[in-house]
């Protein structure tokens, strides 16, 4: 009898789906399965929503692409459209409820999973092993055996493990995530969604503005910040990276930020009465 | 409300698809702010090249148009002969204007078109995942050097100082960086009006960075670019 | 109002281009083009509302013509073989924003440098050159008048259908020489800048983040392609009426053919030619019409069925009874007898 699971990914680039996916479809390979993975690709290298399809079969697999999928796993809220379209009344739908609100999936979206990942890796982890959970549930559900798949993530990504600690805390996430019980009917609130509107500040000299439909995390205005006045927030961008938060007290309103932010999402002016 | 994107953006592109902490945004602000310090805004034509420059096909508010790689040039110059007063950009980077737009570039400076060049380098070619380019040193570890880029391919691609020995000795080559805003400002204030004001070709080459090719963070990334001019000296090309 | 002139189909072109009211030309030299170059380049000095830049190369010439275009002024370039061939990477960009790109190209043997003189080898490439689904518009002159003719007739298709269009000629129609009569358009279609420069921006581009977004755009594309081309198609049938025998030949071989077809015909033979005048699109209605009450089909080219693929294209499943022969001499041209002993050997 035929097995196939069609699964698609979707998440913001730079978030590391192709990574999830390299480590999925590879361990899945060496166990013997079927297995054809795409990317589905733009120009942008970032911006867009990155989008992975796997098919896992126990018969030859012809053809990478397909209009209905089995699973759909969805990581950001800008993803949710690229996956719509691959919905019928069977997909699975799998997501990470601290950044989507379940409110905000499709209506062909029945079969819902529910995951925290962000939320869980930023209080248990490291904010950068929330992929990590992810991959554990997923190689779970797919059953795919623990060890080849953390075996995997060691030599994809092991060069981002600069310490023990780092790694240490890289492999409880993936344990985690294999173990993680799936939210069913209550969800998690997605207070990790990226921002709207812009963040105004002042104080009686100044006043700043820091708007984060526009910032994307890069951190060039705090290591130009000639007197260390800005500092990551847990405010989350377009991107769903944080978004700097400002001292007024210590700002000299200098226009460093202002000068160098590359998206045009910060500048601080001297209020009238002082300049 | 304080305005944070020069006026010449299209605010309505929000955000920009530029990378985070890409050098491009950086070039763009004080490009924009050099448009609008002039007032030019309603005189300038841009031209795009296909690699990450593509990405500013709608960037600015001013009538753009996307080209073939390394083709930006020879566009710009065939519309400026038939629009002279149009002040015309030709906006690519390192890939595009030292390789296979470098012939166009050489002979537009060579008749004097007046055309201004901006030539954004991040020694690599970023768009298609930071392959080696021409300004890639020597040494250097991309997708197309994996063991490091051979000094056989060369030293380190100095593009302004070459077109300086073809280029009227009146046109203006010069070479600012992102990590220095204010001489970037007024560099490309005086290639655009080199062009408006001396009806003479003018190039700036814009030493950049590419945090996610490069795989570095902002401070590292920063560095980076200044390290660069040890190579690439900043400041106008005599 | 018309003058006659002793010139050289590359002459022709020059005069053709003035009087579509092409305002400047971009260019390279190479052999049998160049003194269309030439020629434009000494009108230049006479009248200053004209402009010619002589490039670094043919893809700085072709998209010095999108640049001039994108600017409101009709362009032009001309070129031949290899050079044909850089021009692609212009003209790919021209088809994909349907753009009024003009060019003549005088075809020279292929593939490769060939040789300088003639063939009809280009016949692909200046349709399908580009890395698309190939909507251009491609005229073959046969004659030092449609060297004329058909080169204003290429500006005004071009300005008003905007698809890039081409006139082939070849070695041979660039320099010869002939009485013509040139006979100067009453109307031509006016140009318009396509980058415009008030109002809101025009962002051009021609590279798409999906692959949606690019098969939108190209049905746009194909549906005024099927809208106009009937608009667009010519042909010249000469001497079909009561034809048995059916000769398919363009450019300057369709000129050697009439006189062949006239000689036969005072040997009572009954033989016509079906000439296409485009190339693309291509009349397939009016070649069928003819072909129905044929009994023997010969296609004539100096190439290797490159009109023939088009022409057995257009003719299979319509119920066409007529045996079809493909005549081909890549490179080199037939006489007038060459083609007699040709068609009689191959109906023998």
């Amino acid at each position: 009898m035929t097995h196939t699971t069609k699964i698609i990914l979707a998440g913001e680039g730079g978030q590391g789906i192709q990574t999830i996916a390299k480590v999925i479809t590879e361990v899945a390979a060496a166990q013997g399965m079927m297995v054809s993975y795409i990317p589905v690709f733009g120009v942008e290298q970032r911006g867009t929503p990155s989008v992975a399809l796997i098919i896992l079969s126990n018969e030859e697999i012809f053809y990478p692409r397909f209009d209905n999928a089995d699973y759909a796993i969805v990581l950001q809220k800008r993803a949710v459209s690229s996956v719509e379209s691959y919905l019928h009344n069977k997909t699975k739908i799998v997501f990470d409820s601290s950044t989507i609100g379940a409110e905000n999936l499709p209506k062909e979206a029945i079969h819902r999973f529910g995951i925290p990942a962000t939320q869980l890796a930023a209080e248990k982890f490291t904010p950068k092993a929330f992929n990590l959970i992810v991959a554990g549930k997923l190689s779970q559900v797919l059953n795919l055996d623990e060890d080849r798949v953390w075996q995997k993530i060691e030599k994809l990504l092991g060069k981002k493990f600069k310490t023990t600690e780092i790694r240490e805390k890289s492999k409880q996430a993936f344990l985690f995530g294999r173990q993680f019980v799936f939210e069913l009917k209550h969800f998690s609130k997605p207070i990790f969604q990226p921002a709207t509107g812009k963040i105004v500040s002042k104080n009686a000299e100044k006043t700043a503005l820091i708007d984060p439909e526009r910032c994307k995390g890069c951190g060039i205005c705090i290591v130009k910040c000639p007197v260390g006045a800005l500092k990551f927030s847990d405010t989350l961008g377009v991107f769903a990276t944080p978004v700097p938060e400002i001292d007024l007290e210590k700002c000299i309103a200098c226009g460093n930020c202002f000068r160098f932010c590359p998206d045009g999402a910060i500048a601080v002016t001297k209020n009238k009465k002082f300049k | 409300m304080l305005n944070t994107i020069p006026k010449s953006w299209n605010s309505k592109l929000k955000p920009h698809l530029f990378c985070p902490g890409c050098g491009h945004g950086i070039a763009f602000k004080q490009l924009g702010f050099a448009i609008d310090g002039l007032g030019l805004q309603k005189e300038i034509t841009m031209g795009v090249d296909i690699g990450c420059s593509l990405l500013a096909w709608n960037f600015l508010d001013v009538p753009t148009i996307q080209t073939h790689h390394g083709r930006t040039t020879p566009l710009l110059v065939g519309y400026k002969m038939v629009r002279p007063k149009r002040i015309v950009i030709s906006y690519m980077g390192d890939g595009a204007a030292w390789g296979i737009g470098l012939q166009n570039i050489i002979h537009a400076a060579y008749r004097n078109n007046p055309v201004t060049v901006i030539v954004i380098n991040n020694e690599n070619f970023a768009m298609t995942g930071g392959q080696a380019s021409y300004t890639t040193l020597p040494g250097t570890v991309t997708p197309t050097s994996p063991i490091g880029k051979s000094p056989e391919l060369g030293a380190g691609f100095k593009g302004p100082e070459l077109i300086r020995n073809v280029a009227h000795k009146e046109a203006y080559i010069a070479r600012s960086t992102v990590a220095n805003p204010i001489h970037l400002l007024s560099t490309l204030k005086k290639a655009i009006l080199s062009q408006k004001e001396n009806n003479n070709f003018a190039l700036v080459e814009v030493l950049s960075i590419c945090p996610t090719n490069w795989k570095t963070n902002a401070k590292a990334s920063l560095d980076i670019a200044i390290d660069m001019e040890k190579v690439y000296p900043i400041g106008e090309v005599r | 109002m018309t003058e006659k002139l002793f010139i050289t189909g590359n002459e022709a072109a020059v005069r053709g281009a003035v009087d579509a009211g092409a305002k400047i030309m971009f260019g390279y030299p190479i052999t049998p083009a160049t003194e269309i170059l030439e020629g434009w380049i000494a009108k230049t000095v006479i009248d200053k509302n004209l402009q010619f830049l002589q490039t670094e190369d043919e893809i700085a010439a072709g998209f010095g013509v999108i640049g001039a275009v994108l600017g409101g002024a009709k362009a032009f370039s001309a070129s031949a073989g290899i050079g044909h061939v850089l021009l692609q990477d212009p003209i790919s960009m021209a088809e994909n924003m349907r753009l009024p790109f003009v060019g003549i190209m005088m075809q020279r043997g292929g593939p490769s440098t060939g040789t300088v003189n003639f063939s009809q080898q280009e016949v692909n490439l200046a349709i399908h050159g580009g890395n698309g689904d190939s909507f251009r518009i491609v005229y073959s002159a046969s004659s030092v008048d449609e060297m004329y003719s058909l080169v204003i007739k290429a500006f005004s298709a071009a300005w008003k259908y905007r698809f890039p269009t081409f006139v082939l000629g070849d070695g041979y129609l660039g320099k010869m020489k002939a009485t013509v009569e040139l006979k100067k358009p009453l109307k031509s279609v006016e140009s318009k800048q396509i980058l415009s420069e008030s109002g809101s921006p025009t962002w051009l581009r021609n590279c798409f983040s999906s692959e949606e977004e690019l098969n939108t755009l190209l049905q746009s594309h194909i549906a005024d392609w099927e809208k106009n081309k009937n608009k667009i198609v010519e042909s010249e049938s000469f001497h079909t009426n009561d034809a048995r025998y059916l000769v398919v030949a363009h450019g300057i071989v369709a000129s050697a053919a009439k006189e062949t077809i006239l000689k036969m015909r005072s040997e009572r033979i009954r033989i016509g030619l079906f000439r296409p005048i485009t190339l693309n699109p291509f009349d397939g209605e009016a070649l069928r019409t003819i072909a129905r009450s044929a009994k023997h089909i010969f296609i004539i080219e100096s190439a290797y069925g490159q009109l023939g693929k088009i022409a057995k294209a257009e003719l299979a499943g319509h119920g066409i009874k007529a045996k079809i022969s493909q005549i081909s001499k890549p490179a080199e041209g037939f006489t007038p007898d060459e083609i007699i002993k040709e068609i009689k050997k191959h109906n023998a």
